[in-house]
């Protein structure tokens, strides 16, 4: 197979996923080209703090759409969680990690409840979680009795704004950030590889040698520069440690184990996954803990970066990683949806926020944006198994 | 001469959904290496019989014996413990998953970590598809990129996991062309060739009188007869709708 070839074949197979990582690239083009600020050391680092949230929700949420269910209610557990957690710290002057455990109580106890109703009761996802979003809300104003508190400030505050520098110290490039990135880099190519040879020992095809080591240079050699931005900046967001663990973890339970392959199941062929023997309202039941879990998570992050609590926190926080997971690649009708496309969904989202806030467009139009690209993503999603299904 | 016990044994099972008598007083023996055909017309009890063999409904009376001893077969998986495999009617597959998925599916093999162990499963698959001889380009492969008898034959293919005695085939071939039916047709036998008992079920008389052993006519949820696959095809037809 020429190179040629062999490119068009890896593209269309992986339509979906890739098409999604070429529409990222675009999207980071147009507004680098629009504003040289865009791609600054300052403005990327400040990408990864403002929107970890949104990733965190996103990895949650993808699992509860491949399900088959939704989630309306997170954006309102973020407020909840952030407020028992603002609470716990400022008002009761606990220490701050007595406040991400109690937050972090708080989302398992929302996701059991609402697991309860979707899975054992069979109630819709969408009218529980509907539900939860009024629940979950009135219940941040109570705990926060109608005022905001503030400031965390010390550790707690560090969750989001921190950074880890020096530790190797450097000349105004943090060499430890470059140390870690350049070992995640090796670490993921040697996994390629091994797939790879995995897959060559199983006879199934693979992309050319060549153009597989060309998509790996391109990749390490993007991630480097992104880590010596970050490194010439401020150095590794505490963050961007908290996200990356969390999507190592979330991309093997996803792929790898036996609660993932039956979420995926689930989302399939419910019917099929019950007279195969899967647990169904078990697994229903810990998609919608975890989503709660994820959302404290999320909570305690936010609250961090915006340093204290406030009753509207959170609003409209579901639909950007419903977004997200959509944008990623996620089907309507569950069952399809990656880890990995939610993050870039996310980013997606993330960028454009940022691009557009830094280019000044009016707080306006940029929804108006945001609204047509999902539906544009979605749209792609219909046509590209429509195209499937005509091929069979 | 003792008779030979059957791998299975229903003795005057009946079913009722309310006032309807889905099953009345069915007797039904399998034996090992036999295919025995259930036929009868649309609302004869076949399915309902099918579905007390594997598990998913239980019956009102009457006794289930599996090598001659008693048993109650209350969910799927006892069905499964018990060796008792099925494939339905609707095609229980999920067509986002590919060949290995769902072959495995709610039977996974573990590593020692407690992660799916993806080598085993698909070297396991592409042995059983082997045995089974059907042609599958990967195993990798979502069922949604597969016809519609391919994913029949990995429905009969997932019933071989955890070495089951009795195969229960709900209307195999309904949804599939002639070709694609033929296929299947080779994989029941098959099956009945690595020695297990099948149950099928079907409407087609052509395709049980050209794999089955026995045929067994249900009609109105009561026996009504049973005839070797050598039948006269019209007596069979009067057995099913009762012109005698």
């Amino acid at each position: 197979m020429n190179a040629i070839a062999s490119i068009r074949d890896v593209i269309t197979r992986n339509m979906r996923q890739s098409g999604i990582l070429v529409a990222f690239v675009v999207i980071v083009a147009i507004f680098a080209l629009l504003n040289p600020m865009f791609l600054s050391p300052t403005n990327l680092t400040n990408i990864v703090l403002q929107y970890t949230y949104i990733l965190i929700l996103a990895i949650g949420m993808v699992m509860v759409i491949v399900a088959g269910q939704i989630d309306l209610s997170v954006g309102s557990v973020v407020a909840l969680t952030g407020a028992v957690s603002a609470v716990v710290v400022i008002k009761m002057g606990m220490p701050w990690w007595m406040g991400v455990l109690a937050a972090l109580v708080v989302g398992l106890l929302v996701g059991a409840w609402q697991g309860f109703w979707v899975a054992y009761v069979g109630i819709p996802g969408f009218i529980v979680t509907l539900a939860g979003m009024l629940l979950f809300r009135g219940l941040t104003y109570v705990v926060l009795d109608n005022v905001s508190l503030s400031p965390f400030g010390g550790t707690y505050y560090g969750i989001a704004n921190g950074f880890v520098n020096g530790l190797l110290g450097g000349y105004g490039v943090d060499t430890f950030t470059l140390v870690i990135f350049a070992i995640a880099v090796v670490g993921f190519g040697v996994s390629q590889w091994r797939t790879r040879q995995g897959k060559i020992a199983y006879q199934q095809t693979v992309e050319s040698l060549p153009l597989f080591v060309v998509k790996l240079v391109v990749l390490a050699a993007v991630v480097m520069w992104f880590a010596y931005q970050l490194a010439s900046s401020r150095g590794l967001p505490v963050v961007l440690i908290i996200l990356a663990a969390l999507t190592i973890v979330y991309a093997l339970v996803t792929q790898k184990s036996v609660f993932g392959r039956h979420v995926y199941a689930i989302g399939g062929n419910q019917h099929a996954a019950e007279l195969s023997g899967v647990k169904v309202k078990k697994i229903n039941f810990w998609v919608f803990v975890n989503m709660g879990l994820l959302a404290s998570v999320a909570g305690i992050v936010y609250s961090s970066r915006v340093n204290g609590a406030q009753p509207a926190a959170g609003n409209m926080f579901e639909l950007d990683a419903i977004a997200a997971c959509f944008i990623g690649g996620a089907s309507t009708s569950g069952g399809v949806g990656r880890v990995g496309g939610a993050l870039i969904g996310g980013l997606i989202m993330a960028v454009m926020s940022n691009g557009m806030q830094l280019m000044g467009v009016p707080t306006s139009v940029q929804p108006i944006v945001k609204g047509l690209v999902l539906l544009l993503a979605v749209a792609f999603d219909i046509y590209n198994r429509r195209r499937a299904a005509a091929l069979r | 001469m003792t008779p030979r016990t059957p791998l299975l044994a229903l003795r005057q099972v009946s079913k009722y959904f309310g006032a309807v008598e889905a099953l009345v007083d069915v007797d039904l023996d399998v034996h090992a290496h036999e295919v025995v055909a259930l036929v009868g017309d649309n609302g004869a009890g076949k399915s309902t019989l099918a579905k007390v063999v594997s598990g998913v409904l239980s019956p009102d009376s009457g006794l289930v014996e599996i090598e001659g001893e008693q048993v109650t077969i209350g969910s799927p998986s006892a069905a499964n413990r018990l060796g008792v495999a099925s494939v339905f009617q609707d095609l229980a597959v999920a067509e986002n998953l590919d060949v290995t998925a769902n072959v495995f599916l709610g039977q996974e093999l573990r590593s020692r970590i407690g992660l799916l162990h993806d080598g085993e499963m698909e070297t396991e698959t592409r042995k059983l598809l082997d045995h089974l001889t059907v042609r599958i380009p990967s195993v990798r492969t979502p069922l949604r990129h597969l016809s519609a008898g391919q994913r029949q034959a990995v429905a009969i293919a997932r019933t071989l996991i955890g070495s089951p005695r009795i195969v229960v085939l709900d209307e195999p071939t309904a949804a599939l062309s002639v070709a694609q039916t033929a296929e299947v047709l080779t994989h029941i036998e098959r099956l009945r060739d690595l020695g297990l008992g099948v149950i099928l079920i079907s409407h087609n008389l052509n395709d049980v009188r050209a794999v089955s052993d026995r045929i067994e006519v249900l009609r109105h949820g009561r026996n009504n007869g049973s005839f070797p696959a050598s039948a006269a095809h019209e007596e069979i037809l009067a057995a099913i709708t009762g012109a005698s």
